[in-house]
């Protein structure tokens, strides 16, 4: 079973509607080309996501919100900055970097 | 159905500026279309750049594009839209936080009223966003001509 089945992950940009977006359906590609199942997959403000985060096991932001999220990681979350958010290169690459996937 | 490009055209949502400008005064004059027929307000795009102004200029993606917009449901935000625009010179953005140069030749002003339409003008975006072949063509274009043959020559894909 791929490890990211039935995680939570959640991608954040400061309006929730145009970057997060584009990253949520690029971290899709990533999820269909490993068949792996989150349990949610779910994009919104860096505002709401702040608090959020900590209910989910994988956070993307682009590199510039990074710091919003300071302190999630301590509570098991990991978090993944993006500088491309609508690369899904970019993404398998760090999924791969933090274990997440093989 | 129509591809935004084909709907930028269609709704004679797009603009071609050979004038320096500010980033402000880009992000006004690329929304102006989507004023035109009252897809925004003329006051939306101050929303736009209150936001840059506050997050930083990461709108701005690789390739000399800005995606500027605002929340979904955005005051003065009515209709779901794009507000093309093309800027013959460079518009300056200043730096991101590791240094680096922000700037766009090619605006993609989004306004989102409705969360299906505006679902599936980004999807297609993201594919026109990484189709390099294209953003140099449209770059290029003087003309809602130019755009659509721009399009006809370097058809989207499905990206990964």
């Amino acid at each position: 079973m791929a490890k990211l089945d039935n995680k939570k992950i959640l991608a954040c940009c400061a309006n929730g509607a145009g970057s997060s977006l584009m990253m949520e359906k690029a971290i899709d590609k990533v999820m269909k080309k490993y068949g792996i199942k989150p349990a949610e997959l779910r994009h919104c403000p860096v505002s709401e996501g702040k608090s959020a985060a900590r209910n989910y096991d994988v956070v993307f932001c682009a590199r510039p919100f990074a710091k919003t999220f300071d302190g999630c990681e301590a509570n098991g979350t990991v978090l993944i900055p993006l500088k491309n958010v609508m690369s899904s290169p970019e993404i398998e690459a760090a999924l791969k970097e933090a274990g997440l996937i093989d | 159905m129509a591809t935004v490009l084909q709907t930028i055209v269609d709704k004679k949502h797009y603009r071609f500026i050979d004038e320096e400008v500010t980033w402000q005064e880009a992000v006004r004059l690329s929304a102006l279309s989507l004023v035109e027929d009252g897809t925004v307000s003329d006051e939306y795009y101050k929303e736009i750049v209150a936001c840059i102004e506050k997050h930083g200029p990461y709108v701005v993606f690789e390739n000399y594009i800005a995606m500027p917009h605002s929340t979904e449901n955005a005051k003065g935000a009515f209709k779901t839209g794009i507000g093309f625009m093309v800027s013959k010179k460079i518009v300056d953005f200043g730096e991101d936080e590791d240094g680096e140069k922000k700037e766009a030749k090619l605006f993609f002003t989004l306004s989102a009223a409705n969360a299906d339409e505006h679902m599936d003008n980004i999807s297609q975006l993201m594919e026109i966003f990484q189709n390099e072949p294209l953003l140099n063509a449209l770059m290029e274009a003087n003309s809602p001509e130019d755009i659509l043959a721009a399009e006809a020559k370097y058809p989207c894909e499905d990206t990964y």
